[in-house]
């Protein structure tokens, strides 16, 4: 209950503090041309990961970034690409060593409505989904069998474990522009592997890109990146939004 | 906008550090062999069979194992049920570095010995519960001085709680 609570109080002061950073924008900002095909495509890594790792003492770090196509400014087809792992030890010295890559392709949508009177932004509100892989070895070592009746006891290390998984995201988030083509933002996901382990194996503790294997999982990403692909020169081949051009310095003359 | 970002990132931090499980092993790893007790009725007049649980007044029940130096069994010291009273099922540990597993047991004042002889597997459950033992039960070897028979209801030894032997008076 109180990491619902927390994760519910951190879901809507990121969006307060989204909305604060949109506001506080003064300038008018060109908006891609959605006329076009293709608007460019935005380079990303994610900051939250790299921070959280350090912070755990590295008994689990992830490593990630992605590239992110503009489709008429409505549909984000995603590649992502990291590298994970852990290092733990439990307080029965139980071992669990992994580390391996993963990947992730998926979609974005970008649910904010342009209305007529609004002013033209790059912000975006998306949402997704996403299909992410993962294959890698892992260790889990010093598994110990006490006996104490018969006052026996067992080690066994179940040593280069291998196993792939699958599992899907559901993506919900915000992009800011900041600067000129450099994007903030962060997205909420709830993950669910689409496989389970079987009873008795020894399944894997963590899986890189995906979490602590519990079958589902929430994780946050926080993204810094860069948006390539020149808007100026799609604009100029475009007569209508020059016309746009137009107005929007009319606007800010008043 | 500095500002913005580190808040952003806090809460990120935050979010994170409540996703994390803790380490309690919520995973039962009790592995017992479960032996209920019964008496079996004979009816002269009608010739049939009938069993009935057995309540037994006294029972102590204590683990023998094997010295390799001298080849002999010899009590353990832990016992199991220490002249308890009115007893009619009774949970027993098997050996896990071993296929054989010996206990001795006094019915108020008989005593039998039971041996069990199974095989052991390795069962992995978590990272925070570890690994547990569980058997298969190949035979039931028994004295037949209060014990009449037995029967192997279960042969699987796990954390369920299942009947797995039958004694019979």
């Amino acid at each position: 209950m109180r990491r619902i609570f927390v994760y519910i109080i951190s879901l809507l002061l990121c969006l307060f503090v989204s909305a604060v950073t949109a506001q506080k924008k003064k300038q008018i900002i060109i908006p891609p041309d959605s006329t076009h095909l293709l608007n460019g495509f935005t380079v990303h890594v994610d900051a939250a990961s790299l921070v959280t790792s350090t912070l755990m003492n590295n008994s689990t770090y992830s490593m990630e970034g992605g590239i992110q196509l503009d489709l008429k400014h409505k549909i984000f087809p995603t590649i992502e690409l990291g590298f994970a792992g852990a290092n733990k030890t439990t307080n029965d010295n139980i071992g669990y060593k992994t580390s391996g890559m993963f990947e992730r392709i998926g979609v974005d949508f970008n649910l904010r409505k342009k209305k007529k009177d609004s002013k033209p932004t790059n912000n975006l509100f998306i949402a997704g989904l996403r299909l992410g892989m993962s294959s890698f070895n892992y260790n889990v070592t010093n598994v110990t069998i006490t006996d104490n009746y018969w006052g026996t006891n067992e080690s066994n290390n179940y040593l280069n474990q291998h196993t792939s998984k699958i599992w899907y995201e559901i993506v919900a988030g915000v992009q800011v522009e900041v600067f000129k083509n450099f994007f903030m933002g962060w997205t909420i996901r709830d993950k669910n592997l689409l496989s389970s382990d079987a009873a008795g194996n020894v399944a894997p503790w963590y899986i890189p890109g995906f979490g602590l294997n519990n079958g589902t999982s929430w994780s946050f990403n926080y993204t810094l990146g860069y948006h390539f692909g020149s808007q100026k020169k799609n604009l100029k081949s475009n007569k209508v939004l020059l016309n746009q051009k137009k107005i929007i310095k009319q606007i800010n003359n008043n | 906008m500095k500002k913005s970002i580190f808040i952003v990132l806090l809460f990120s931090i935050l979010l994170n550090y409540s996703c994390t499980s803790d380490e309690t092993c919520t995973q039962t790893k009790y592995v017992k062999l479960t032996t209920n007790f019964y008496h079996v009725h004979y009816n002269d007049t009608t010739k049939i069979y009938t069993t009935s649980t057995l309540s037994v007044d006294s029972l102590t029940v204590q683990g023998l194992k094997l010295d390799t130096l001298t080849g002999q069994y010899h009590l353990v010291d832990s016992i199991l049920y220490n002249n308890q009273k009115k007893v009619s099922s009774i949970n027993l540990p098997l050996n896990n570095s071993s296929t054989q597993s010996k206990f001795r047991i006094r019915f108020n004042a008989i005593v039998d010995t039971m041996t069990i002889y199974h095989t052991n597997f390795n069962d992995y459950l978590s990272l925070e519960c570890g690994c547990i033992k569980t058997h298969s039960i190949d035979t039931v070897i028994t004295t037949h001085h209060y014990i009449d028979s037995i029967q192997i209801k279960i042969h699987d030894v796990n954390t369920i709680n299942a009947e797995n032997i039958r004694l019979y008076n």
